[in-house]
């Protein structure tokens, strides 16, 4: 009634569908579990042996366990063949089970038959948990001694085994050892180096754990004294008195047992001059002697390079190594090829790792013969070269590695050159990685800033898309950095750039459009440079090389590129945000060429924008379009009254025309406007070098950037993006010294100030003509730092403000419609009279008092899991005696501090006292350096009170030292 | 050292299998929900996939989790080691192709059905020529003799 096992496998494999196969395995599983019950003693061994088979298909054969544990304890030498083989199977190291087979493994290690002894070591090594490993040691120990042969080797192994269970015996077992080394068995022989060699990497993981010095144990000092010993065995092996034919693979002697010993050899040698000077020569006679036409002899030439390139070999013998692995770079297997790059890459890494860590007179010795290994290495650059273009794609990147490594000053044109081209094959994911690569070769080896601004924009050329925010701004910051040739080459050549992309290349696109801005002027002339030679060889070629001509082109043709990158329906909104900035900085650079179509056409363009659906788009074109007019002299916004804001330009600015100051402040600023300040992206990289130290790496704050619809060069810089920089900080708080940083600052801010502008209004809102009365948004918020004067000095009617501040404000919008009434000068005095208010229920600090109004900040933490978070109301009081009306709060916080701003409850303030409801005005706050910097505010107060307008600025910083 | 030894078809049927070094143990991406059989055929299934997917012309190495696994295929059959990553992949490839001519000689001209239908002892073969993810020997002939001496009791 059991089906033999041959029925089954036959009956399984005339299975046509799974379904049909898991039918029969399911009934075979219930018949052998009926007749596991059923104690039927004589299928036993048929049964397990089916259990293997389903085992093997990998169906659930738990149940058999026991089983297995049965066979292995009955006396026949068949049942407890296929009890072992099931056992070592079907149970894993975790099955409760193979407790119980700890002793039936006593008794048969005890068995005279060599054979049940043999399948009980073979069961030890192959599942022996930390427990029967302690339990069954010295058993396993006493068959190192047996006179078999076959008993010794597999005791070996099985030894190996308990010992990496349990590291704390290694010690009692190495005088066993060193008497197995005479052992004349190659099979002993194999085994007992890897019993060694598995002891010693035990040992070292053991005496790392306790604290020891892993190179000072016991144990390695006896297994050092045997390295002559092993290096006689190697050359016995070598020269043929210990051939034995049945070891031979290809004519090539027991390579296993070879490759062994080289593994066990650099074990030893690794950090010991000593034992390493004791195997130079047998190394040497391995490296020199093995045929290499076979695998066989490859893998021993391969073990023996590792073994001279880990131990402490001499010169000669790692220029040795170098040219075999040369020589493997050169052979047609690829496995071949794929390990000595591999070997190649490490070795450098290995070196270059010594060469840093070291003081410096281990380092000169290091590096000399580091030197010499790479100059053995720089012979066989081309072959590394060539394994670019191989189809394996593991091959490759060994290769893209190595070549990274193997980049110096004089050859890194050529690899760059090759970088490149492999960067247009390889596949996507891997484009972002090679450009960081091809930035910091760049940045390293570049012979000349001409050939850096050309590798740089080649690369985004190939892979914009795929370039990384630091690559874009580090190419940016080099074609900045360079002179004015440099200048007008990159500006020429990335007109082309995107003149021949399909508009797919972001960060191409980005830079390109940057760049026409910047240098706009220098595309009106021809460009002429001498192109060099790629080759150092090429020399004679050099100096007849013709001066290249980039033609000069037309205002026109410039700004039409720009359009039609922006035309282009892919084209993302931070590249139109960059291509309106660079329409403005055109309209300057193209000023003198008297270009009347250009001009015109870009003020077609930005007043096309002006009506974007796009808040940041409108926002941007019609202060550029402000900004441009201005410089002009013309006048954008419709002022209703003449009442400006700052008494100043009150008087002269009359009809159209705005006043001198402002027009040269306006032109100013439009021809400084995209100052890159240049220190704080250097700084920025430096870090970033520092930071990733080899692996690259993108800073989060930089991949939000764009995001936040700044450009990323031109704004977010400004305030130093890192709060970890107080000096940058710093810059944006001082009180503003000198004009041109004023309006360098100035630029900056009005751009960055549209992050907050989600809490706008509604969308259409027109900062420009709209009074500002309507809007008590705090999209104006940011701006206010920057004119930064200190409080005192920042009345409404000081005239000590450098003119650029009056063009902001004019900017910033026609001052609001109020009616007239006269002013309460004396407002302010009355304020120190006014009654105490209510006592309130949260603690308050005073915000400012101005001219009868003053306003003080509640503070409060609302939610008690998050500190940093601090929600601030503003309460005003107005003591003037009359409403004030038009009230806009307007609040500037540094960097390292998130805002969120409502409405005030109401812009007219009543008078205070009485049953007036209190205005306030509710601002959320979070402070990220909460505890090491202090939460500060820096706020602008505008309202009209009888029909005098007022404003004021003023600091607010004392909340609680630390906690807020 | 060796963590597994596997033998599979081109349809991925598993024909041999021996793990040396439990899965769950040292895999970084195996689930710890996963028992370790399951997590056994997992990998058998995964190891099946890389391997079948690679062209001739690829090297026989792959990196997986963190070790390597060096293949190698005779006919319809898929013979895969994986070992530790700073082991001697040549040497390994010199591994299996002496296991296979083991098994040649054994059977004689060795075919899958054979392998099927004998499962058992190509597992006491391997067992003789590797033991606790080590090589125990190099011999041929030395093998051979112990299986057959062993069958012979019997």
């Amino acid at each position: 009634m059991s089906m033999k096992l041959r029925e089954l496998i036959r009956k399984v494999r005339a299975c046509k569908t799974v379904a049909e196969e898991r039918a029969v395995i399911a009934k075979e599983s219930a018949m052998i579990r009926t007749a596991i019950r059923e104690e039927q003693v004589h299928f036993r061994h048929r049964n397990v042996a089916k259990l293997l088979f389903m085992h093997m298909l990998g169906y659930p054969t738990h149940f058999g366990q026991l089983e297995c544990m049965k066979l292995c304890a009955s006396p026949h030498f068949p049942e407890k063949r296929i009890g072992y083989l099931g056992m070592m199977l079907l149970l894993s190291e975790e099955a409760d089970v193979l407790m119980l087979a700890t002793n039936a493994l006593k008794n048969d290690l005890n068995n005279e038959n060599k054979f049940i002894a043999g399948l009980a070591l073979c069961a030890i090594g192959n599942l022996a948990t930390a427990d029967m490993s302690r339990d069954l040691a010295p058993e396993v120990d006493k068959h190192l001694k047996s006179q078999n042969p076959y008993l010794r080797k597999k005791a070996c192994l099985a030894m190996a085994r308990c010992l990496s269970k349990c590291p704390d015996m290694v010690e009692d077992f190495v005088d066993r050892v060193v008497t197995l080394l005479k052992d004349k068995s190659h099979g002993v022989l194999i085994t007992i180096v890897q019993l060694m060699t598995t002891v010693l990497m035990v040992d070292y993981k053991f005496a790392e754990e306790e604290g020891e010095d892993p190179f000072q144990t016991d144990c390695r000092k006896a297994f050092l004294r045997l390295v002559p010993t092993l290096a006689k065995m190697l050359r016995n092996l070598l020269t043929n008195t210990g051939f034995s034919p049945d070891h031979d693979v290809g004519g090539v002697a027991d390579p296993f047992l070879q490759v062994q010993l080289l593994t066990l050899l650099r074990l030893l040698g690794c950090n010991n001059l000593e034992a390493s000077e004791q195997m130079n020569d047998v190394l040497a006679q391995v490296a020199t002697n093995t045929e290499t036409a076979k695998n066989a002899g490859n893998a021993i030439l391969y073990e023996c390079v590792q073994t001279i390139m880990g131990t402490e070999s001499e010169d000669g013998l790692r220029v040795l190594a170098v040219n075999i692995l040369g020589r493997f770079l050169l052979n047609r297997d690829n496995n071949i090829r794929y390990v000595a790059l591999n070997t190649l890459s490490r070795c450098i890494q290995e070196q270059n790792q010594m060469g840093r860590g070291d003081d410096a007179l281990v380092s000169g010795m290091v590096n000399e013969s580091a030197n010499n290994a790479m100059s053995a290495l720089q012979r066989h650059r081309q072959t590394v070269v060539d394994c670019l273009r191989d189809p394996d794609i593991s091959i490759r990147q060994r290769a893209l590695e190595l070549i990274y490594h193997l980049v110096n000053e004089s050859n890194v044109e050529q690899l760059t050159a090759e970088l490149l081209n492999y960067l247009v094959l390889c596949p996507r994911e891997h484009k972002a990685d090679i450009c960081n690569r091809v930035l910091k070769v760049v940045d390293r080896y570049s012979p000349n800033d001409r050939w850096r601004v050309d590798t740089l924009i080649t690369t985004l050329t190939i892979a914009g898309r795929e370039a990384s925010n630091v690559f874009q701004s580090a190419t940016a910051v080099y074609i900045s950095r360079a002179d004015r040739d440099t200048h007008a080459f990159a500006a020429h050549k990335l007109v082309k750039a995107i003149r021949d992309d399909d508009g797919s290349q972001t960060g191409l696109l980005l830079i390109g459009i940057w760049c026409i801005g910047e240098y706009g002027d220098l595309l009106l002339q021809p460009c002429t440079y001498v192109p060099q030679a790629t080759d150092t060889d090429d020399l004679a070629l050099a100096s007849q090389s013709t001066p290249v001509t980039l033609e000069a082109l037309a205002p026109i043709d410039v700004v039409q590129t720009i359009e039609r990158v922006t035309e282009h329906h892919g084209c993302l909104e931070h590249i139109k945000n960059r291509a309106l900035t660079t329409y403005a900085k055109l309209s300057n650079r193209f000023a003198d060429s008297g270009d009347a179509v250009a001009l015109g056409m870009i003020n077609a363009v930005l007043t096309k924008h002006s009506t974007s659906r796009s808040l940041e788009l409108q926002l941007r074109s019609c202060e550029y379009l402000a900004l441009i007019n201005a410089a002009k002299g013309v006048k954008s916004a419709p002022v209703p009254k003449e009442d400006d804001i700052f008494g100043v330009t009150s008087s002269v600015s009359n009809g159209d025309s705005v006043s001198p100051a402002v027009m040269k402040a306006a032109q100013d600023a439009i021809a400084r406007m995209p100052v890159v300040d240049q220190k704080v992206l250097e700084k920025r990289l430096a870090a970033e070098n520092m930071e990733d130290g080899g692996v690259t790496t993108t800073r989060p704050q930089r991949a939000a950037a764009p995001a936040n619809g700044g450009d990323l060069l031109d704004l977010n810089d400004m305030f130093g993006s890192s709060s970890a920089t107080p000096a940058q900080n710093g810059t944006s708080f001082a009180p503003v010294g000198e004009a041109a940083k004023s309006d360098m600052d100035l630029l900056s801010e009005v751009f960055s100030a549209q992050t907050s502008t989600a809490a706008a209004p509604s969308l259409g809102y027109d900062p420009f003509s709209a009074p500002a009365v309507a809007a008590p948004s705090p999209a104006f918020a940011n701006p206010m730092d920057l004119f930064g004067a200190p409080p005192t000095t920042a009345s409404a009617t000081s005239t000590s403000l450098a003119p650029t501040s009056n063009t902001a404000i004019d900017l910033f919008g026609a001052p609001p419609v109020q009616t007239s009434a006269p002013v309460d000068l004396f407002g302010s005095i009355s304020v120190a009279s006014t009654p105490a208010p209510a006592t309130p229920t949260k603690p308050r600090v005073m915000g400012f008092s101005h001219n009868g109004l003053s306003a003080e900040f509640e503070y409060s933490k609302p939610d008690p899991t998050n500190n940093q978070r601090s929600e601030l109301a503003a309460c005003f009081k107005n003591t003037t005696g009359s409403p004030v009306r038009g009230l806009n709060l307007q609040v500037a916080v540094p960097k390292y501090v998130q805002m969120q701003m409502d409405p005030p409850s109401s812009t007219t303030v009543p008078v205070s006292g009485g049953n007036a409801k209190e205005v306030t005005q509710k601002i959320v706050v979070t402070n990220s350096m909460l505890g090491t910097k202090n939460l500060m505010l820096k706020i602008k107060v505008s309202f009209t009170v009888n029909g005098q307008k007022m404003e004021h600025m003023a600091t607010v910083s004392g909340f609680p030292v630390g906690e807020y | 050292m060796i963590r597994f030894f596997l033998l599979q078809n081109r349809q991925g049927k598993t024909r041999l299998s021996k793990w040396y070094v439990e899965p769950n143990s040292n895999s970084a991406s195996g689930s710890a929900s996963n028992s370790p059989e399951l997590e056994k055929v997992r990998i058998e299934a995964e190891v099946h996939r890389l391997v079948t997917a690679r062209d001739k012309k690829y090297t026989n190495f792959i990196e997986y989790n963190n070790y390597k696994l060096i293949y190698r295929r005779y006919a319809g059959l898929f013979f895969t080691i994986a070992v530790d990553v700073a082991d001697n992949e040549l040497c390994y490839l010199e591994t299996i192709h002496l296991f296979v001519e083991l098994l040649d000689s054994y059977f004689s001209n060795v075919c899958e059905l054979d392998i099927v239908f004998h499962f058992n002892k190509v597992y006491s073969i391997l067992d003789e020529f590797m033991l606790a993810g080590e090589i125990e020997e190099t011999s041929k002939r030395e093998i051979l003799d112990r299986v057959k001496l062993m069958e012979k009791i019997e």
